[in-house]
């Protein structure tokens, strides 16, 4: 009973390591409504092109609000630049809709979506 | 992003893996060491704290350099276990530094190991004539092993035909205040022989004693948490300056 502790504890432990530095892909997924990213991007990329500056900025509001649900889940896997790219774009984004460019919010949210792609790999 | 709470997750994975790696490497010490051991240590450790405060990148690549540094030096020890000619490209041997009195200068040569270093090494091992000394052998972890000759070698009780009796581990029965019933048990003796003889020297209770030995002649070892010294040969201060001990 003992040697079976003597390994199966160190397994486990190393087991739930491997699992937490590798959980980026399974927790960025969508709990609910509330946290659904890649739906927010999609719906502020459609906004953009019908040029639906209320809409994008409402839409690009619950994108930060999802992210920051996401974020908290994800901290501990994935690489720290990616979350900040992610939160610089945001901001920028709003920027640009605020501002009514459609060709650099449509830049931004293009890139949010390419770090949000690439924050588990 | 809470980096506070990611440094300190971070820092109990990269604590964990290298305290359950490091038992999986084995028992060698620290003086045991060879240089490429040390570096071994040195290389893993620092891809450890890389691991737990580089959040630029993922966690997880510095954690399969970990497990493969780890893997890599778990089979250079398998090879070295098993092939003892690859034990001797990876591990080195030892070097004859002197030889029936005469230095080996070439051998000292290759391995660069000066004259200075001998004569610091000898003298730490309580040599300071080069004369006494036979067989000089410079270990593989850096350590000088010195078989001195026969007419300086210190006499031994086989030396005067004296019989000896016999030595062995002496057996810890109290620990910190706690009676260890495993250690009695295996020398056949019990709580109420303890508790005499503890009564014997005046001590009530097992709690008042920090540690009790009983050697292989029987004799019993003990140290009380009370040291009752006088004013004459009391607590030795060895500081030689005025300051907090």
């Amino acid at each position: 009973m003992r040697k079976i502790i003597f390994y199966t504890v160190p397994i486990l432990i190393l087991s739930f390591f491997i699992f937490i530095m590798n959980s980026g892909g399974y927790y960025k997924r969508p709990r609910g409504e509330i946290d659904n990213v890649p739906k927010y991007i999609e719906a502020v990329k459609k906004d953009l092109l019908e040029e639906e500056w209320d809409g994008a900025l409402k839409n690009a509001e619950k994108l930060e609000l999802a992210w920051d649900k996401v974020v908290q889940r994800i901290q501990f896997s994935v690489e720290r630049e990616e979350i900040n790219a992610i939160n610089a774009g945001l901001a920028r984004l709003l920027g640009f809709i605020e501002g009514r460019d459609k060709g650099g919010a449509l830049a931004e949210i293009n890139e949010i979506g390419e770090h949000w792609r690439d924050l588990e790999k | 992003m809470n980096k506070t709470l990611v440094v300190v997750v971070r820092s109990l994975i990269g604590f964990f893996s290298l305290l359950i790696f490091t038992r999986v490497l084995g028992k060698q010490q620290i003086s045991q060491l060879t240089f490429f051991e040390y570096v071994l240590g040195i290389t893993i450790g620092s891809i450890a704290a890389s691991l737990t405060t580089d959040l630029d990148s993922r966690a997880w690549p510095h954690w399969v350099g970990l497990v493969t540094w780890t893997a890599a030096v778990i089979l250079v020890q398998f090879v070295v276990l098993k092939w003892r000619y690859a034990s001797k490209f990876l591990d080195g041997e030892p070097t004859i530094v002197i030889m029936n009195g005469k230095i080996m200068e070439k051998s000292m040569k290759a391995m660069r190991y000066t004259l200075t270093d001998l004569l610091e090494q000898l003298r730490i091992k309580g040599v300071f004539d080069i004369k006494e000394v036979e067989f000089a052998v410079f270990e593989k972890n850096g350590d000088l092993s010195v078989l001195k000759k026969s007419q300086y070698q210190p006499v031994t009780p086989k030396d005067l035909n004296l019989s000896t009796t016999y030595k062995g581990i002496s057996t810890e029965l109290i620990y910190d205040g706690i009676i260890v019933d495993q250690n009695l048990k295996q020398v056949n003796l019990d709580r109420n022989w303890l508790k005499a003889e503890l009564e014997k020297r005046g001590i009530k209770d097992p709690s008042e004693v920090f540690l009790a030995l009983l050697d292989t002649s029987g004799e019993l070892y003990i140290d009380t948490y009370a040291d009752h010294l006088n004013s004459l040969n009391g607590v030795t201060d060895i500081s030689d300056y005025p300051g907090p001990n």
